[in-house]
């Protein structure tokens, strides 16, 4: 089949489902439709402009039209940009500038945290001053500042980083990652900064009137839970597309070359007159901005934050979903984080649920030989609590049947234009020293 | 001279290396080093960019000091070399291959990259343009897009001597480059090492097993032998000299031969 029309079909397959999703916002299949064509968007090669049409029309018009019906959508989605932004944060330190990094939580919580202590009245603790700091460009500009922190955090982690390598660099950054759950489980005394285990709520969330009253002037009424749930969908939306724009734009420039040289052999690259110490640096440090807006703006969602969210599991799934997804791939890193919170929150959930009914119903599976009667299946056949385990057959298998990820990296080519223009600029057979 | 080798000494434990070694380049040369296996040679090259540090002795480049620096300073200072066995960046496309070796010569920040400034629109095509000049020089532009772990031998051969060019560099420090070449191909590299010299005034320094390659196209010669240096001279000179004889083929191979 030629791209058009596999394009094609993703049209015709994401306005179909995208339609059932509207019609009916609670069932599980036109979703996953829906998430099918979002993925065969991501997925496939040629037409960019036509899948990048087709994603924008899911992501604008179906998921909203869908999710002013049923909120769980917009968590859902929303949670899914939360961890992409992370997964791409990661896949920049591990996927192209080979660190393993297992202490990648750690950033996330310094993003979350930085707005929690200053949103809530936690501030008020240890300063003096008005605390929260409600107010519209609050939020936004403790954001940047969990940019800039979690940044900050990143290059610190990096040091040690500049002279380990391979596990010995996957252990220190784990026990990194571990110090800053316990600074913050601890950080309650002798200054309580951090509140302690308890956590910090009610954190305070960025005025959404205009949203509202947008809302309002649709026909729309869902209250401020909806309005809450409509408005962190947007904003991770807009963030993802932000931290997309950034990554292609880096990968494709001298910092992401020098990422990549490092990776693949750190001698050659310190021979090509690249710094591992500066190229590591700055790998560290965006990744780690990446995670931090994503945390400024998980605490501001959740309205909760506690050291609770930010364990070792955290950071390793963050790592499988680049590993799914394929190291080093921009796109598999976001296919990667879409397809594990899918499975952790929705399709594992549902399956559980359909296990659950067929336990209640006493459905009895009559094979002949054997028969089962589902009534006496055991409660603790519930996949939602395996999701560690199949966490790991999914991760043993891609390591067996697919190694590098479900959209493996492939260093890009220039555009085709470009290409052609610069293979006119210097005929072949026309040698000249150059 | 482009390049001084001042008493340059490099110990591994007891293992004496690089023993004493002294030697000039003068700016042009196609200078070379020979010895039998585990002479010391290739420690010399490591020492020269900076990947290891020296024990005693100095490097100076132009003049100024070259040991104890960083290997990407020396790097970017304009000294080049390739690796006796070949360390390419396998994952990337030959042409991002030449791009990185541009690294140093590519000028922009970090926000230029991420807002796309005119620095960096600037760099970028100056940098692409001279990466297909390159590839072009080093007949590799058709494969430009195909990843350099693809490449068959020599054409990644050729590719480091394209990255290594890419860094401008005033002196190329090539580390066997007809090593596990046939006849015709060896042939290829020896008039590809002489062009590099004269159409881009390259100063050049050799490792090289093939007599025939260093014979020919040297202009000047040092032989190493268990770190220490036995001989220097033009090439006549060396395959003349007795120490490079008894080196090469043992003791007493001279008065058998007599």
């Amino acid at each position: 089949m030629t791209p058009g029309w596999i394009i094609a079909l993703i049209a015709a397959a994401g306005a179909g489902f995208g339609l059932a999703l509207i019609a009916a916002p609670r069932s599980a299949w036109p979703l996953l439709g829906v998430f099918g064509a979002l993925f065969a968007c991501l997925s496939v090669r040629g037409w960019k402009p036509a899948r990048f049409a087709i994603a924008l029309a899911l992501l604008l018009v179906v998921i909203p039209a869908a999710g002013v019906q049923n909120n769980f959508l917009f968590e859902l989605v929303t949670q899914m940009g939360i961890f992409a932004a992370m997964a791409l944060g990661l896949n920049i330190v591990v996927g192209m500038a080979g660190l393993l990094d297992l202490g990648y939580a750690a950033f996330f919580a310094v993003g979350a945290y930085t707005w929690a202590i200053f949103g809530s009245a936690q501030a008020a603790q240890f300063m003096s001053g008005d605390f929260p700091l409600a107010g519209w460009p609050y939020f936004y500009i403790f954001s940047a500042l969990a940019v800039i922190a979690a940044a900050l955090l990143g290059t610190l982690i990096g040091l040690p980083a500049l002279r380990l390598r391979g596990d010995y660099l996957a252990i220190v950054t784990l026990g990194l990652g571990q110090v800053v759950r316990v600074l913050a489980n601890n950080l309650d005394q002798p200054v309580n900064i951090t509140n302690g285990p308890q956590g910090i709520t009610p954190i305070e969330r960025p005025p959404i009137g205009w949203l509202e009253s947008l809302m309002g002037a649709l026909g729309i009424d869902g209250g401020p839970a909806l309005g809450y749930a409509l408005f962190f969908y947007l904003l991770v939306l807009a963030v993802i597309g932000v931290v997309v724009l950034v990554n292609v734009r880096l990968d494709r420039s001298r910092f992401g070359r020098a990422w990549v040289a490092i990776r693949e052999d750190e001698i050659a690259a310190r021979a090509m007159g690249i710094s591992p110490t500066r190229t590591k640096l700055q790998a560290f440090a965006t990744g780690a901005a990446f995670s931090g807006v994503m945390g400024a703006i998980f605490s501001a969602k959740q309205l909760f934050v506690s050291p609770e969210s930010f364990t070792l599991l955290q950071s390793i799934t963050i790592l499988a979903m680049v590993i799914l997804g394929g190291m080093g791939s921009i796109r598999g890193a976001i296919i990667g984080a879409m397809a594990v919170t899918l499975l952790n929150i929705e399709v594992l959930k549902s399956f559980s649920d359909f296990l659950a009914r067929l336990r209640q119903t006493g459905f009895v599976l009559d094979l002949g030989v054997v028969s089962f009667n589902f009534a006496n299946l055991s409660d603790q056949v519930e996949p939602a609590k395996y999701e560690r385990m199949i966490f790991g057959i999914i991760l043993i298998l891609m390591m067996i049947f697919r190694p590098s990820g479900l959209i493996p990296e492939a260093r890009h080519r220039l555009e085709e234009g470009e290409q052609t223009e610069q293979m006119k600029a210097t005929p072949a057979g026309k040698r000249r020293a150059p | 001279m482009m390049l001084e080798v001042q008493h340059l000494t490099k110990r591994f434990g007891g293992l004496v290396a690089v023993n004493d070694v002294s030697f000039g380049v003068e700016p042009g040369a196609i200078f070379s080093l020979i010895g039998p296996n585990g002479a010391g040679k290739t420690t010399l090259f490591n020492v020269l960019t900076g990947l290891y540090r020296p024990d005693a002795g100095e490097v100076l480049f132009k003049g100024r000091r070259l040991s104890h620096r960083l290997p990407e300073h020396i790097a970017a200072r304009g000294v080049a070399r390739t690796f006796q066995n070949i360390r390419l960046f396998g994952a990337m496309t030959v042409y991002e291959n030449v791009l990185v070796g541009q690294h140093a010569h590519v000028r922009y920040n970090y926000l230029d990259a991420i807002f796309r400034t005119f620095r960096y629109y600037r760099a970028e095509k100056r940098a692409r343009v001279r990466a297909h000049e390159l590839l072009d020089y080093m007949e590799l532009n058709d494969r430009a897009f195909e990843l350099a772990r693809n490449l068959p031998y020599g054409a990644q051969r050729r590719l480091e001597i394209a990255r290594a060019l890419a860094l401008r560099p005033a002196l190329l420090l090539l580390d066997e480059p007809a090593a596990g070449m046939n006849p015709k191909e060896t042939d290829e590299i020896k008039r590809l090492i002489r062009r590099l010299r004269d159409d881009l005034q390259l100063t050049i320094l050799l490792i090289e097993h093939h007599m025939k390659v260093v014979m020919e196209i040297s202009d000047r010669v040092v032989v190493l032998d268990y770190g220490k240096k036995i001989a220097e001279g033009t090439p006549g000179d060396v395959r003349k000299a007795p120490a490079v004889i008894e080196a090469y083929l043992g003791k007493g191979a001279l008065e058998g031969a007599a």
